[in-house]
C-alpha cells in the first residue's frame, strides 16, 4: 500500500457524474446509502456541460434570431445580430447554473463528491487519482459499485480532433465566433443538430455522410421534414461519401471524401466537424482488475436490474448500451441505486423516447408500424398533419405530422412518431400513453387544451379510430 | 394503392342513404358492378355496384348507418394487392428502422431489449402501468402471468393483488365486503354483480374508454360497483362496467318474465322510424294535414268485367302476361280523367296555380316488405291493356325487391291503391299529395244486389274516391266517380278510348 493511501469504507461507489451516475448518487442518498460519487471532469457529465444542455441553449438562442429575422410573413421585421462570444456566455451561464444545483442536491442527500480519476484497483476498491501530477490519490473499499463512465466522441482517422480546425461537437459548442464555413462530417443526431445552428448563425454547412440518408434509424418521412428545411437553410449534402483526409490551405482546410467506388471530391472550408458517433468509455478505469469486459459493441452487459457479470457492479447509461440519450442513463441510474438499497425495482419500461432537436423536432416513441408487424400486433395507424392544426399554423412552421401505432385488436398505444414543432415535447403525452397501456380510445376521448399542438395527438388516436374531426379518415 | 370507394349518387337529389346491408364482406374478391351493399333512400333502395375488380379491404360503416353521398364507405384492394395491408397512410414504413445501423444515434434498440424482459410468450406484451409493474415486483408475482381485467385486459393493481393471494385472477379482493361469508370456493365469482346493490355515488373513477362503454351500454356509471378504490374514490373498470350491464338486463328480463309468464319476447319493441318508412310518413302528414280530404264511396257492378278478363286470361298468358283487373281500371280511370280533367291536376301552392296535366300517368300503390310505393306507368292512355298489365306487374316486381329505379317512382299524375286485395270494401286513401286525387279499390267479390226489387248475386267492386276538396268538389268526385263506374260496369266502352 502505498504510504498515505488509506482506504475510505463507503457503501456505494460511483464512478461518473453524468445523467446516470448522479441520478443514481442522489436516489441511492435518498435510499440511506452512504454515497461516494466520482467525477474526474465535470459533474453532470457530457449532457449538462458538452451535450444535450449546451446544445440546446444554442439551438434556441439562434433559433430566437433566426426566427426574428424571418418572420416578414407574420409581418415582423429585424434583423438581429449575433455576439456569438456572448451567447457562449450566456450558455456557460445556463450550465453552471444546472451543474451546481446537482452538486447541491447531491450535497443535500449525503452524497460525497470526490474530484479524480477513478481506477479498479480489485473486486472491492477503487483507487481515485487527482488531476495533475503529483496530486495525490486515495482509496475507497466500497460494497456496490455503479459504473457510469459514458461516453466520448469517435474520432475518424485522420481527423483528430485539434479544437482549431477539426472540432468535436463539444469543441462546436465552445465557439467564440462563427465560422464562415463548416464541413460536417456525419448527418446522424448530433451532426444535423449542429448543422441547423451553424447555418442559422449564416454559417456555409456542407454535410458529408457515408451512408445514404440523414438521421439514419428514423422512418424516411420522418426525416423528409427535416431535410427539406435544412436545404432551405442553405445546408448542401453528399451522400455516400466517407471523410478520408484533410489538408491545411491558406485560408482553411479542404477536406477529401472517398465513395465506396473509390471516387474522390473535395470541399473547403473553414473547420472540419466530425460527428460520426459516440463510443463507450471503458477504458479509464481498468475493468480487468474486476474481470469484466465489453462486448463486441464497446458496452458492459447489464440485466434487468442494471447489474454486470459481477454480481456487486452494475453499469447504466451510454456505457451500458443504446440508446445512449441521458434520460435512458438516468432511468437506469434509479434503478440500479433502488436495487442496491434493497428496493423492488427493474428496468422493465415499455419504450424509450427518443428527441432529435433539428428543425423541425422530431420525437418517436415505442414501435414504427414496420416494428408493431414484426412483433406479430396487426397495427392500426392513424396520423395528423400538423397543417390541419390551429396552434401549429401560428408557429409559422406548421410541417410535419403526429402519427400514433396502435394494436387494432385492442387498441392499446404501442407506438409514436412526431415531426414537426415541439415534437420533443409532444412525444412526453406518447410516452406515458404506451407506458401506461392506454387504448387509443384513452387518448382520443381525453379532452386537449385548444389550441394547442397536443391536439394533433388526440386527432392522430382518432384518425386510427377512424373518426377524426380534422382530417379525412383512412 | 387502395381504391375508396364513396357513396355514389345514387338518384336525383338524394344527398344520404341508410346502408340497409352489406352484401359483400371484408376479404371478399369483388368484380367490377358487382353488387356490394344496398343503400336504402328516402326514395327507395338500390344496390351500390363496385367500381372496380378487386378485394374487399375495409367496410367503413355498419349496416344501419346513414351515410352521406361522397363518403368513402368501402375500401378496396385492387387486383395483385395485399389486402392485409392496412391502408396506413405512409407510404415508406418499410421496416428501415429494424436495421438500424450501429450508429450512436438510433433509439430503436431499446424496444427490442425492453421486449426480451417483458412478456416473451406472444407479439402481445403485458400492458400494465409502471406502478402495477412495481407492485408485481413488490408482491414477487410474475406480470407476464397475470391475466389483466382492466380495460383491453390491461393488468391492474388488484389483478396484480389478486394474483398474488393466489386468488382467481380476476376476482376483486379489496372490495370483497368483510361480512360476506366465505363460501365454498368459487361461489363468490359467480355471484352476478347484478345481487350486489346499485352503488350510487356521486363520482367515480373510471378511465375514459370505460366512460365510453358505460355510455355504449346505457349504464349510469356512478351505479357500477367499484372494483377497487384509487385516492379513496370508487374506481371502475369496463368489465365492471360490462358485468353491471348484463345484470341489469337479466333482471329486467326476469321482470317481464315474470310479468308475462308464457311470453317470449319483450313487451316492447323500439324500432327505429326512418328510411323508406319515415318518408311514407311524411308524406302522409303532409298529404293528410295539407290536403282536405274527401272520400266519395260507391259499388260498382263489375260482374262483365270480371267474365270479360277470364276470357281475356288466356290470350294474355299466351304472351306471357298475367292479367289482372288494374289495367282495366287504370283505362276506366284514363278515360275519366279526360273528362274530369281537375282532377288530373295538382296544387302549385308558391305559384298560387293549379296545373292542369295533359298527360296520363297513373301511381300504383304496391305493398312492399319496407312499406308503400307507388311505381308509375307512364302515359297509360296511349298503352293497350296488357302493356300496361306487363307494365304493372314488371314495375311492383321491382318494387317489392326494390330494385325498382328512382324514374320510376316519380311523376304520376294521379294514383290509384287496391288495398282490396288483402280484402275489405271501403277506406280512405291517402291523396299522393301534391296530386288531388286517388281511387281506393275494395274487394272484387259476389254480393249481393237489388235489381228491380230482387236481391241477386253480382260481382262488385267497392270504390272509395278521396279528393282534395280545395281543388275538386263533391260533387265532381261523384260524376267522375260515377264516369268510372261507367266504364268498369260496361267495360266495351274502353273500346272507344
Ligand atoms: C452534442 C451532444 C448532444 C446530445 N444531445 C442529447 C439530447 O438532446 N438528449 C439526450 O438524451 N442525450 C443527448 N446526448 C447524449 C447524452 O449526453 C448522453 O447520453 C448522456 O450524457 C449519458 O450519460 P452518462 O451518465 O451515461 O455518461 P456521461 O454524461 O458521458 O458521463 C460520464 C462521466 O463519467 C466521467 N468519467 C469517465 N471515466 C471516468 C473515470 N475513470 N473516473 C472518473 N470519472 C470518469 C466523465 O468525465 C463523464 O463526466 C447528447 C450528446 C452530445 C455529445
Amino acid at each position: 500500500m502505498v504510504v498515505g493511501d488509506v482506504a475510505t469504507g463507503t457503501e456505494l461507489a460511483i464512478v461518473g457524474a453524468g445523467s446516470g451516475g448522479y441520478v443514481a448518487a442522489i436516489r441511492a442518498g435518498q435510499l440511506g446509502l452512504d454515497v461516494t460519487l466520482i467525477e474526474e471532469d465535470a459533474i453532470g457529465g457530457v449532457c449538462l456541460n458538452y451535450g444535450c444542455i449546451p446544445s440546446k441553449a444554442l439551438i434556441s438562442a439562434t433559433d430566437v434570431a433566426h426566427e426574428a429575422g424571418d418572420a416578414e410573413e407574420m409581418g415582423v421585421y429585424a434583423d438581429p445580430e449575433v455576439q456569438m462570444d456572448e451567447m457562449k456566455t450566456w450558455k456557460d451561464g445556463v450550465v453552471d447554473q444546472l451543474t451546481g444545483g446537482v452538486e447541491n442536491l447531491c450535497e443535500a442527500n449525503g452524497v460525497n463528491v470526490v474530484e479524480g480519476r477513478a481506477e479498479f484497483v480489485d473486486e472491492n476498491t477503487l483507487r481515485v487519482a487527482h488531476g495533475g501530477e503529483g496530486q495525490g490519490s486515495e482509496s475507497y473499499e466500497f460494497e456496490h459499485a455503479i459504473v457510469a463512465t459514458g461516453s466520448r466522441p469517435i474520432e475518424v482517422p485522420g481527423f483528430e480532433f485539434d479544437g482549431e480546425t477539426v472540432l468535436s461537437s463539444r469543441d462546436v459548442l465552445d465557439l467564440e465566433t462563427i465560422p464562415d464555413s463548416v464541413v460536417v462530417v456525419g448527418a446522424g443526431y448530433i451532426g444535423m443538430e449542429l448543422s441547423t445552428v451553424l447555418a442559422k448563425l449564416g454559417t456555409d454547412v456542407q454535410v458529408v455522410e457515408m451512408l445514404d440518408d440523414v438521421l439514419p434509424g428514423y422512418e424516411s418521412d420522418l426525416v423528409r421534414p427535416v431535410k427539406r428545411r435544412a436545404a432551405d437553410l442553405g445546408i448542401e449534402f453528399s451522400f455516400g461519401e466517407a471523410a478520408a483526409g484533410w489538408a491545411e490551405t491558406d485560408d482553411g482546410i479542404v477536406v477529401t471524401t472517398e465513395t465506396e467506388e473509390g471516387e474522390e471530391s473535395t470541399y473547403e472550408a473553414e473547420k472540419a466537424i466530425v460527428a460520426v458517433g459516440r463510443t463507450p468509455v471503458t477504458d479509464t478505469l481498468n475493468l480487468e482488475a474486476i474481470g469484466l469486459e465489453p462486448n463486441d459493441d464497446g458496452f458492459l452487459e447489464t440485466d434487468h436490474e442494471a447489474r454486470t457479470d459481477v454480481d456487486h457492479v452494475f453499469a447504466i447509461g451510454d456505457v451500458a448500451g443504446e440508446p445512449m440519450l441521458a434520460h435512458k442513463a438516468s432511468a437506469e441510474g434509479a434503478v440500479a441505486a433502488e436495487v442496491i438499497a434493497g428496493e423492488p425495482s427493474a428496468l422493465d419500461h415499455q419504450a424509450i423516447p427518443a428527441a432529435v432537436f433539428t428543425d423541425p423536432e422530431i420525437g418517436t416513441v415505442g414501435m414504427t408500424e414496420a416494428e408493431a408487424e414484426d412483433a406479430g400486433f396487426e397495427p392500426a395507424v392513424g396520423k395528423f398533419r400538423f397543417g390541419a392544426n390551429g396552434r401549429a399554423l401560428t408557429t409559422g412552421h406548421p410541417d410535419g405530422f403526429v402519427r400514433i401505432v396502435a394494436d387494432e385488436d385492442s387498441g392499446f398505444v404501442l407506438g409514436a412518431q412526431v415531426v414537426g414543432p415541439d415534437a420533443s415535447e409532444l412525444i412526453a403525452e406518447l410516452g406515458l400513453a404506451v407506458e401506461m397501456g392506454a387504448t387509443l380510445e384513452d387518448v382520443a376521448r381525453t379532452i386537449h387544451t385548444h389550441p394547442t399542438l397536443s391536439e394533433s395527438v388526440m386527432e392522430a388516436a382518432e384518425h386510427a379510430l377512424g373518426h377524426a374531426i380534422h382530417t379525412l379518415n383512412r | 394503392m387502395p381504391r375508396e370507394f364513396k357513396l355514389p349518387d345514387v338518384g336525383e337529389g338524394v344527398a344520404e342513404g341508410e346502408i340497409v346491408s352489406w352484401l359483400v364482406e371484408v376479404g371478399d374478391p369483388v368484380s367490377e358492378d358487382q353488387p356490394v351493399a344496398e343503400v336504402e333512400t328516402d326514395k327507395a333502395v338500390v344496390e351500390v355496384p363496385s367500381p372496380v375488380n378487386g378485394t374487399v379491404q375495409e367496410l367503413h360503416y355498419e349496416a344501419g348507418t346513414m351515410v352521406e353521398v361522397g363518403e368513402v364507405i368501402v375500401t378496396f384492394a385492387l387486383e395483385g394487392e395485399d389486402v392485409a395491408a392496412a391502408p396506413a397512410p405512409t407510404d415508406d414504413s418499410d421496416g428501415k428502422a429494424a436495421e438500424a445501423p450501429a450508429d450512436a444515434d438510433a433509439a430503436e434498440t431499446a424496444d427490442a431489449e425492453t421486449a426480451v424482459e417483458s412478456a416473451p410468450d406472444t407479439g402481445g406484451r403485458t400492458f400494465a402501468p409502471p406502478s402495477v409493474r412495481t407492485l408485481a415486483r413488490e408482491l414477487d408475482v410474475d406480470i407476464g402471468a397475470v391475466s389483466g381485467t382492466g380495460p383491453s385486459g390491461r393488468v391492474t393493481e388488484s389483478d396484480v393483488r389478486a394474483a398474488a393471494d393466489g386468488e382467481t385472477v380476476g376476482e376483486a379482493t379489496e372490495e370483497k365486503p368483510a361480512a360476506e361469508p366465505a363460501a365454498e370456493p368459487g361461489t363468490t365469482a359467480e355471484t352476478p354483480p347484478s345481487s350486489e346493490p346499485a352503488a350510487d355515488r356521486d363520482r367515480t373513477l373510471a378511465a375514459p374508454a370505460t366512460r365510453g362503454v358505460a355510455k355504449d351500454l346505457d349504464v349510469d356509471i356512478d351505479q357500477v360497483p367499484a372494483v377497487e378504490r384509487r385516492d379513496g374514490e370508487a374506481f371502475v373498470t369496463a368489465d365492471a362496467v360490462r358485468e353491471y350491464a348484463e345484470g341489469q338486463q337479466a333482471a329486467q328480463a326476469a321482470d317481464v318474465a315474470t310479468v308475462a309468464a308464457g311470453e317470449t319476447g319483450p313487451r316492447e319493441e323500439r324500432i327505429p322510424y326512418k328510411g323508406v318508412r319515415k318518408t311514407i310518413g311524411d308524406k302522409m302528414e303532409e298529404s293528410k294535414y295539407t290536403a282536405p280530404h274527401v272520400t266519395h264511396h260507391d259499388t260498382v257492378d263489375v260482374t262483365e268485367l270480371v267474365a270479360m278478363r277470364e276470357r281475356l286470361k288466356p290470350h294474355a298468358e299466351a304472351q306471357d302476361v298475367r292479367l289482372t283487373y288494374m289495367p282495366f281500371v287504370m283505362k276506366a280511370v284514363v278515360a275519366a280523367l279526360k273528362e274530369f280533367p281537375e282532377l288530373n291536376s295538382s296544387l302549385d301552392e308558391e305559384a298560387g296555380e293549379v296545373v292542369r296535366k295533359h298527360y296520363y300517368n297513373i301511381g300504383v300503390a304496391v305493398a312492399t316488405e319496407a312499406g308503400l310505393m307507388v311505381p308509375v306507368v307512364d302515359d297509360v292512355d296511349a298503352k293497350s291493356v296488357l302493356e300496361i298489365a306487363e307494365e304493372v306487374n314488371r314495375l311492383a316486381e321491382e318494387a317489392r325487391e326494390r330494385t325498382i329505379a328512382l324514374e320510376d317512382l316519380q311523376g304520376s299524375t294521379f294514383s290509384i291503391t287496391n288495398f282490396g286485395a288483402i280484402g275489405g270494401e271501403y277506406a280512405t286513401p291517402i291523396i299522393n299529395y301534391p296530386e288531388v286525387g286517388i281511387l281506393g279499390l275494395g274487394a272484387i267479390e259476389e254480393r249481393p244486389v237489388a235489381e228491380d226489387g230482387d236481391v241477386v248475386a253480382r260481382q262488385t267492386l267497392p270504390l272509395s274516391l278521396s279528393i282534395d276538396h280545395r281543388i275538386v268538389d263533391g260533387a265532381d268526385a261523384a260524376a267522375f266517380t260515377n264516369d268510372v263506374m261507367g266504364y268498369l260496369e260496361t267495360p266495351s266502352l274502353l273500346l272507344l278510348k
